[in-house]
């Protein structure tokens, strides 16, 4: 069942096209990547479907309702939340407080979100952390602080947008373990990364983008190994070469 | 290693615990200060207190940098003044209507600053307050102009009034604590340090920079009308941009984000803008170098620095 779907989702910057008749679905209790080339387009369409973009034309519905245009705090408010490339703590609060407020502004209790904060600290390895201020976090703590944020009231879909860029493969895998068991228990995610070895270990499905546009999308394995998706990210593939697949199979979590 | 525990709810505590602590000392003044003058100038420290609180509530703690705390205090004043003089509403109900009015008012700058952040939020705020100070200066037949105009008073007794400003002090105090230790106190910070992360968890952003601006002109209002009743007299100088530069000074020297920190710099900078008197014009000149070498050297003021030596000893 289709828990967001999005209808030939167009916007323009200057004259260009940087979302061109985007559609695709997010089923429920999928991770769905969404992939592409730098300049794609992802992130706008992660910012179009969390609230911080209106589309020229298009529509967005997260199950019945038509959510097209609404604010990000809507949004969220919804259960539509969004994890930032660069991450997005409140700096001057200590790690256990943006928890606190973050449960807050989810509309859970003060009593209650002290007790969920206090386990995902735990879960996400934040404990010798957790009382500095979030602006003296390392970039992998913050956004394992930003895991924390999004899932202190579970979301109705989370959508991450490279959230294992520029970090420790360590925390790398404890953020992986925490979308498995996410996504094990019910949880929805729209996964946008550069990450192929994670993005073929956590996806069943993905969407490719190039220049605005949607080249391929459905089962993940096909989509990289798709001609168009590969011609995307490395170029024009000389004529008679065998069509190799971008999916690599040195999952980090095989590593060492 | 594990840092020591050290969550907001802690620190607010701590804060408004030796905030009281100062309050409490403040009572005990009248004991040992007697003479008229001598309790007057700490009675306008406590005056410019409730307003340097007032906007360290919109800018310290919801970062929205508003250059027009003065004007509110004037606006609060005339209101009262106005009201009292055309319509003989009585000080009873002038004051809370001061209070009313530069909410109000608040309420229609925090709408016309809305996406404005940084230095075009500022430069807006400053063009309102000198809008409004010369729109009140040249409205002679309604406001009497630069004369200013005559306000009722509470009382004639200054012990009275020393404790009349005293206990609005305190309750401004509980009611801020109140406000800053729950939810609406925690979202203000998230404004303050990351709209967009903040709208991105569900915090309604425009909603709680409104709220601030109309709590932080109604503080402001409120010091405005009283300070008018204890002076019997408002003018257009209440909202001179000098008075801002005086409240920016207060908490930036005392310590933004912080209660005690701006009741701790307006007490010491006022007191010391009185005895700098004797040397000449040289007021500004002192707390503009002061407030470049905090902003620089010691951002979170004399209280950041007094709240890190005082934890340092207790742990």
């Amino acid at each position: 069942m289709s828990l967001l779907s999005v209808h030939n989702l167009t916007v323009h910057f200057g004259g260009v096209a940087a979302v061109d008749d985007v559609s695709f679905d997010l089923r429920a209790g999928e991770i769905l990547g969404l992939i592409g080339p730098n300049g794609s387009g992802k992130t706008t369409v992660l910012n179009l479907l969390s609230g911080f973009l209106a589309p020229r034309s298009g529509r967005v519905r997260m199950g019945d309702d038509d959510i097209t245009g609404l604010s990000a705090n809507r949004l969220a408010q919804r259960g539509a939340l969004r994890m930032f490339q660069m991450t997005r703590v409140f700096s001057r609060m200590s790690a256990f407080d943006n928890l606190l407020t973050a449960g807050l502004a989810r509309g859970v209790s003060e009593r209650e979100s002290q007790r969920r904060a206090e386990a995902l600290v735990d879960e996400l390895t934040l404990g010798p952390v957790q009382f500095l201020d979030a602006g003296q976090l390392s970039g992998g703590q913050r956004k394992l602080l930003e895991f924390g944020m999004c899932f202190i009231e579970p979301p109705r879909v989370a959508m991450l947008d490279e959230p294992f860029a520029a970090v420790h493969p360590v925390m790398r895998e404890v953020m992986a373990a925490f979308i498995r068991k996410r996504h094990a228990q019910g949880s929805t995610f729209l996964l946008v990364s550069h990450d192929m070895p994670i993005i073929v270990d956590l996806c069943q499905r993905a969407v490719c983008m190039n220049a605005g546009k949607v080249i391929a999308a459905g089962d993940i394995h096909a989509v990289l190994k798709d001609h168009e998706v590969i011609e995307a990210y490395l170029g024009e593939t000389p004529d008679g070469d065998a069509v190799p697949s971008l999916e690599l199979t040195d999952s980090p979590r095989e590593q060492p | 290693m594990t840092a020591r525990r050290q969550l907001w709810s802690d620190r607010l505590r701590f804060d408004m615990g030796a905030a009281l602590a100062i309050c409490a000392a403040l009572a005990l003044v009248p004991l040992f200060v007697s003479g008229p003058y001598a309790l007057g100038i700490i009675l306008v420290s406590i005056y410019f207190a409730i307003i340097a609180l007032g906007w360290n509530l919109l800018a310290g703690y919801t970062g929205q940098f508003s250059l027009a705390p003065a004007a509110f205090a004037m606006i609060g004043g005339y209101t009262t003044a106005l009201l009292g003089h055309y319509l003989h509403v009585p000080l009873a109900l002038g004051i809370p209507a001061a209070i009313v009015s530069a909410a109000l008012f608040g309420w229609v700058l925090g709408k016309l600053v809305l996406n404005l952040s940084g230095p075009y939020l500022s430069l807006t705020t400053l063009a309102f307050a000198e809008i409004a100070r010369v729109v009140i200066g040249n409205s002679h037949e309604f406001t009497r102009g630069d004369q200013g105009m005559h306000v009722a008073t509470l009382t004639q007794s200054r012990i009275g009034y020393y404790y009349i400003f005293l206990g609005t002090l305190v309750a401004v105090l509980v009611l801020l604590y109140g406000l800053l230790r729950g939810r609406l106190g925690r979202f203000m910070m998230a404004v303050r340090d990351d709209p967009v992360g903040a709208s991105s968890r569900g915090i309604d952003v425009v909603r709680i920079k409104m709220i601030a601006f109309c709590v932080s002109c109604a503080l402001c209002g409120l010091a405005g009308s009283l300070y008018g009743t204890f002076s019997q007299l408002v003018s257009p100088e209440l909202g001179l941009l000098q008075q801002t530069g005086l409240v920016l000074s207060m908490v930036v020297i005392g310590g933004m984000s912080s209660l005690t920190g701006a009741l701790l710099g307006a007490l010491l900078v006022y007191l010391s803008s009185e005895w700098l008197r004797g040397f000449g014009d040289v007021q500004i000149i002192v707390f503009a170098l002061l407030v470049i070498l905090f902003a620089r050297y010691l951002p979170g003021g004399l209280w950041g620095l007094a709240a890190r030596l005082l934890q340092r000893g207790r742990a």
